[in-house]
């Protein structure tokens, strides 16, 4: 009986937050994430967009190579460093609104990752031509450089050690 | 002046990383004195002497530094028997920079004879 009551209280709770269970219930499965088939026909495209927050202009599926991104728009590759730190934000930490669509490999954009859209003022392949530049002189003016190293002109330090005789320029006696 | 030399600076300088290819007794008709090392191994394993200082002159070092530890403080008494060590060491250099020199002729006349043999065989 009394586990009964103890029952009765947890579908108490369940109908008392009911709206959250529901929630549970219905958003959170897997297949409730999965985009569905790619839209054919004009009217579809148009529910895809509106789906995703997107203007029918700016909706683009990704092209079907088998993998499965389904409907999911195609969005550009913005970095998190190229958009704009003074423009308010929803969420500043991500530069990201409110709705707005999340890039299929938004993981690889953020701002602790490579900057996609970066264009330094000076271009990568004259950064690498600086570094060889440099590095690869270095190594020619030691690889030049490195038979007319300068020594005194002495022989080894000679150390008493068995088997091996040392002699001075006197005579013996 | 001779204070230093390319290390590879002609066929004829001798390596100062290597020791001499040819018989240290040659050009000397009477021999030569064999250095002599005074101070044994018991002697300076006891004194903890670094591999580095027991050359032919550690029998000095081992001096200069007893000396030092029996009148410390007044280390200045022992400035005759640290400049014994560092004449055995200079002298010490001086040998090297003698057999360098011996060396370098040495392989002078080496290539010298080469040269004459050579010759005679081409002609």
């Amino acid at each position: 009986m009394a586990a009964l009551i103890r029952k009765g209280t947890y579908f108490g709770a369940a109908q008392r937050q009911w709206a959250a269970t529901q929630q549970l219930v219905r958003n959170y499965w897997n297949k409730d994430w999965k985009p569905g088939p790619i839209p054919t026909t004009r009217e579809g495209e148009e529910a895809a967009a509106k789906k995703f927050g997107l203007h029918p202009s700016e909706y683009k599926p990704y092209p079907d190579d088998g993998l499965g991104f389904g409907e999911y728009p195609q969005l550009p590759n913005v970095s998190g460093e190229a958009k704009d730190p003074y423009y308010p934000w929803d969420f500043p930490e991500h530069k990201r609104n409110f709705n707005e669509p999340l890039h299929l490999q938004a993981d690889m954009y953020g701002e602790d990752r490579f900057d996609v859209s970066s264009n330094p003022p000076i271009n990568k392949w004259r950064q690498l031509g600086t570094f060889l530049a440099v590095v690869l002189g270095a190594w020619a003016i030691f690889k030049g450089t490195n038979n007319i190293r300068m020594v005194p002109p002495v022989m080894p330090k000679q150390y008493p050690q068995s088997g091996v005789k040392h002699y001075t320029f006197e005579s013996p006696e | 002046m001779g204070n230093i030399q390319p290390l590879h600076g002609s066929d004829i300088t001798p390596s100062p990383l290597k020791d001499t290819i040819f018989d240290p007794e040659f050009g000397f008709p009477n021999g030569r004195k064999e250095r002599e090392m005074i101070a044994t191994v018991e002697e300076m394993n006891s004194a903890k002497l670094p591999m580095k200082d027991r050359d032919y002159c550690a029998h000095l070092l081992l001096k200069f530094r007893a000396c030092r530890a029996d009148v410390y403080p007044f280390v200045v008494k022992c400035a005759h028997e640290k400049h014994a060590y560092l004449t055995c060491e200079y002298e010490d250099y001086v040998l090297r920079m003698k057999e360098f020199e011996r060396e370098r002729r040495l392989l002078a006349r080496k290539k010298r004879i080469e040269a004459k043999l050579h010759q005679e065989v081409g002609a």
